[in-house]
């Protein structure tokens, strides 16, 4: 769908930060075993009034990493009141629905079902159990909250990708990027699109496929 | 006339195939989705596909203009004519 040229490589890492770097480092390198691979030191300067901090990351597989800033001398009111669901760094009232809540999370690949259990074993007997175990639609997720309440899941494929999910996926995409620019989209009306493109471009999609070969 | 699509992967197979059981449903292909289709309603059981519920809520592809879905939950999927 696109001609411009795939050149990245992966998450180098993502950032969060963190008031108790004890149970952090608990939890990912003494429970989950995710050895510690970097970390900085760094006295605060700037034009704000930046506190000193550290920064320090964990290896998540595939040279892809987790880090944590601990700002000393910051408490958890820097991220303003506490909130009744989320974790310390996004914080919502009562009223905010779960599933928006647990929306935003980082999933962890793991190569099959041996190794997603051996990390529910890790977790399971740690302070931090599995909380939920899903068989999506293609894949199998564990789930728990890291110390500062993140959501935590590890993932694994219960069948490769087909190519036909690729389509499938750019055809909703476009579907809903032309649903969403009429008023009031509904999920009716991006299947009712999607048929469309089905129609407009399965079967030239297929062909292309077989003569590809 | 009612038409809805369904991505053929292994998941889905169960959905086309309880459609297909009902003599007046047509199962046909457009590319790699099943084209379901009927003069009336395309009724579903749940139950029969033994999908599980992550597979059976996702698992329609598109419904065409002149048919609705009015009826997608944990017992039946029925798509009817508008």
């Amino acid at each position: 769908m696109t001609e411009l040229g795939h050149r990245v490589q992966g998450v180098d890492h993502v950032a969060f930060p963190t008031f108790d770097p004890a149970a952090t480092v608990r939890f990912y390198r003494d429970v989950l075993g995710f050895p510690v691979v970097h970390s900085i030191c760094a006295a605060g300067w700037g034009p704000e009034d930046h506190p000193d901090f550290i920064h320090f990351f964990f290896d998540i597989g595939n040279d892809d990493r987790i880090a944590f800033f601990y700002y000393f001398g910051a408490g958890r009111d820097i991220g303003g009141e506490p909130g009744v669901k989320g974790d310390v760094y996004a914080r919502f009232g009562a009223d905010v629905p779960e599933f928006f809540v647990r929306s935003r999370h980082l999933a962890i690949h793991v190569d099959d079902e041996e190794d997603l259990l051996e990390y529910r074993r890790r977790l399971d007997a740690s302070d931090w159990p599995v909380e939920m175990q899903i068989q999506h639609e293609t894949i199998e997720s564990i789930y728990t909250h890291d110390p500062n309440g993140y959501m935590f899941e590890i993932t694994r494929a219960m069948r490769p990708v087909t190519p036909q999910e690729d389509l499938d996926a750019n055809l909703t995409i476009d579907a809903l990027i032309d649903v969403v620019s009429e008023p009031e989209p509904t999920f009716g009306k991006l299947l009712a699109r999607k048929a469309e493109l089905i129609v407009e471009r399965a079967a030239d999609w297929e062909l292309a496929q077989e003569t590809g070969r | 006339m009612t038409t809805l699509y369904i991505l053929d992967v292994p998941e889905n197979t169960p959905v086309a195939k309880v459609a297909a059981e009902d003599p007046s449903v047509t199962v046909g292909r457009t590319g790699p989705y099943f084209e379901i289709s009927a003069a009336g309603a395309i009724v579903v059981d749940r139950r029969a596909t033994g999908c599980r519920h992550a597979v059976w809520y996702s698992a329609v592809g598109g419904v065409a203009r002149d048919s609705r879905i009015t009826q997608h939950d944990k017992d039946a999927l029925r798509v009817e004519p508008t």
